[in-house]
């Protein structure tokens, strides 16, 4: 352990005894952080559980590699499955953040909601062969106020009178070429980072990275925003470095405590009211794996042995084009763009659902890491040579659920408590390979419109959106938990990230888990007061 | 084959999470092995490593750098330390005695049969994260490294490109996005 992490292995907050029984959330990303702010503000004690280090803005370094060994999650995890990671980064299935404030301290920003019909994913693109397709038991309208509450607290721009950032050289780029070809719906949000001062935080210097953490605290994350202000209301006990590795159940079938790990790897168990597992979708998913007991033998909440299936990643893949005159994308925000004309559903492209371009870059180091890998030679190294004169593109859409895309326990490999890791599982299906090809050709078209020598397509790498592990389901057998988040086994247990998403749309998912977490904690007030918790 | 059991350590390098899981197990060392450590070595990697990574505004430093980092990699492992042994051997009797007198072309042929096997795959590894995370080689690309201390890019031209027109930043005002199309006929 560090020297930064000793100094901050104390209590953060409030301190709650072990005994008392709270709402214990584990995670405090978007949906654990937001959870954690929004049941504070309303008189709620809460311990949070968070398995990284309190990392802050001064803490965060300008330098890719040093950055992702400082806040990545790096415990073991093993893969399977034909997707090229497993082959590729066969131990790093995912790029996610072990830190307090979780991925929410490295994600870019975009902010785009779902669309209406992506909460009817089955009746809308109906049966689709090897998908295990559902529709959530929430709709659009249902959530909408949520999602205004979300993107005030976020300060998405373009929303509720944020205005928009500025074009930076990849967009000008990315637009430019978006409009040559006829696309209409691009800009540069919204995205969650500030334009102009908002809500007690700087506007952007444009520093380029947003997956570094931000230390200039312009972006929005639980770190910079929902933690400081649940620490502040005297209810919040934030217990960094503690590694949640069990959920216990009383006679009752209600679970009645959390046991975890300290930094130095002593066993505590804290007492529960109720639990929010919100881990990301792989970690949530393990959790409750590991938490079998002689009630739940197949996993906590898993009567269905839905737990840990229907995993979803996005569609990744991302596209860098080489020009004559210089762009240097490493200049400014990393993803202030974002065209949405082929979000929609359209089944004349070949395939179900849609995808958002959104402008990436990366630096050298990165780059040479995802750009190909394993290749080598002087194809290889142009790119690198080019590197001033790249632009470059995510593609973020909707891929589908199959059931056998899942999360496991490995029992043959254990992590550095001796635990069973994850095993991460995934098979592309056909409609997300139809979707990938088409989304190239299209990058292609709209940068060989603004002249680009070359264009390369870099196959997907770590999952950064993580999603459907433990779904929300109207009917038990189908999934994990109801419309609230919680689990149809268990009444005073709730999941609050990603893992809930019924399915995952072509939105970046962080503004709708935090919409739900704004939700979930309402509910959970309500359940509160009425004795029910 | 069975998937590797290993323990993560908090330092750990990224070279390491892309660590083929087919990689050889552990074994007793052989004589020889103590070629992948000697100054023959390094040179014959850094030659291996400018001919597989050729950049020609790179002077030998980075590729000198990575090359140690390369054996510093391998020595971690005795399996690894001697598949680079092995395989550098075997690029010298391929050669006819000597890698280091082959042109580029003929180093570059060799290393071509060789892309798939282990030692070659373990070098790339480490040196596509070693040579590219290295503050000359950002220099000679055009990258300009931490940005934060000077004030990030707003008055450094994170606005500067000149050669297309300014593009609309502001969502499109002119009519409502189509967000699903139910089929061919509600298209037209």
């Amino acid at each position: 352990m560090s020297a930064v992490d000793e100094s901050r292995a104390r209590t953060h907050g409030s301190p709650i005894e072990h005994t008392e029984p709270v709402v214990v959330i584990i995670g405090s990303g978007a949906g654990g952080g937001t959870l954690a702010y929004e049941l504070t503000a309303q008189g709620v004690p809460c311990v949070v559980l968070e398995a990284g280090p309190y990392l802050t803005g001064e803490d965060y370094v300008n330098d890719e590699w040093e950055a992702f060994n400082q806040m990545a999650w790096l415990d073991m995890r093993t893969t399977s499955g034909g997707w090229r990671v497993a082959r590729d980064f066969p131990n790093l299935p995912a790029w996610i953040v072990k830190a307090v404030g979780g991925s929410t301290t490295h994600w870019s920003g975009a902010t785009p909601r779902f669309m209406a019909h992506e909460f009817r994913a089955r009746t809308t693109y109906g049966e689709v062969e090897g998908a295990s397709l559902l529709d959530w038991p929430i709709t659009l309208e249902e959530l909408a106020p949520y999602y205004d509450r979300a993107e005030r607290a976020m300060g998405s721009t373009h929303r509720h009178g944020r205005p928009a950032l500025p074009a930076n050289n990849n967009y000008t780029v990315f637009a430019n070429g978006a409009e040559r070809i006829g696309y209409r719906h691009y800009a540069t949000g919204p995205y969650a980072t500030n334009a102009t001062p908002y809500d007690g935080r700087p506007a952007s210097i444009q520093d380029g990275f947003n997956f570094q953490g931000d230390k200039n605290g312009s972006k929005w994350s639980t770190l910079v925003r929902e933690i400081p202000r649940a620490l502040a209301t005297g209810r919040l006990d934030l217990r960094p470095n503690c590694q949640a590795v069990r959920i216990s159940c009383a006679e009752s079938g209600s679970v009645d405590a959390v046991e975890y790990l300290d930094a130095r790897g002593d066993l505590h168990k804290q007492a529960a009211r109720a639990v929010c597992v919100a881990g990301n979708s792989i970690e949530s998913p393990r959790l409750l794996l590991m938490s079998a007991s002689a009630q739940h033998p197949d996993g906590l909440a898993n009567s269905s042995g839905q737990v840990g299936r229907n995993y979803m990643r996005h569609l990744t893949a991302s596209a860098y084009a080489k020009f004559e005159r210089p762009v240097r994308m490493h200049r400014g925000e990393t993803m202030a763009g974002i065209i949405a004309d082929e979000a929609r559903h359209d089944t004349s492209r070949g395939f179900a659902g849609g995808f958002y371009m959104e402008t990436l870059a990366l630096g050298p180091a990165f780059l040479a890491s995802f750009l190909e890998p394993g290749a080598w030679g002087r194809e290889f190294t142009s790119w690198l040579d080019a590197y001033a004169h790249l632009a470059g593109m995510w593609i973020v859409g909707e891929d589908m659920p199959r059931p056998g895309n899942r999360i496991t326990l490995n029992h043959d490999v254990l992590d550095q408590h001796g635990l069973p890791v994850p095993n991460v599982h995934f098979d592309d299906h056909p409609n997300d390979i139809a979707m990938r090809g088409y989304a190239c050709s299209v990058a292609d078209q709209l940068y060989g419109a603004v002249d680009a020598l070359a264009v390369h397509h870099t196959p997907p790498y770590p999952s950064t959106h993580n999603l459907g592990t433990c779904r929300m389901s109207a009917d038990p057998q189908d999934g994990v938990v109801d419309r609230w988040g919680r689990a149809h086994d268990v009444p005073n247990l709730y999941v609050s990230d990603g893992s809930q998403m019924t399915t995952g749309g072509a939105a970046n998912p962080t503004l709708t888990i935090v919409a739900l977490a704004i939700r979930q904690a309402e509910h959970l007030c309500e359940q509160m007061a009425r004795g029910e918790l | 084959m069975s998937q590797q059991t290993r323990q993560q350590q908090p330092s750990q390098e990224p070279i390491d999470l892309q660590v083929d899981t087919s990689r050889p197990e552990p074994g007793t060392p052989e004589p020889g092995s103590e070629l992948a450590a000697s100054d023959r070595a390094r040179r014959m990697i850094t030659r291996l490593l400018r001919v597989a990574y050729p950049h020609e505004t790179f002077p030998d430093g980075p590729y000198q750098r990575t090359a140690a980092a390369v054996q510093e990699a391998a020595g971690s492992n005795q399996a690894d330390d001697r598949a680079l042994a092995r395989g550098l051997e075997g690029l010298d009797r391929a050669a006819g005695g000597d890698f280091l007198a082959l042109d580029d072309g003929a180093a570059e042929a060799l290393l071509r049969d060789r892309a798939d096997e282990y030692f070659f795959r373990r070098i790339r590894s480490t040196a596509v994260v070693a040579l590219y995370d290295d503050a000359e080689v950002w220099n000679l690309l055009g990258y300009e490294g931490a940005s934060f201390d000077k004030g990030g890019y707003l008055h450094r031209g994170f606005d500067d490109l000149d050669w297309l027109p300014a593009a609309r930043v502001d969502e499109y005002d002119g009519g409502r996005r189509v967000e699903l199309v139910e089929d061919r006929e509600a298209a037209r």
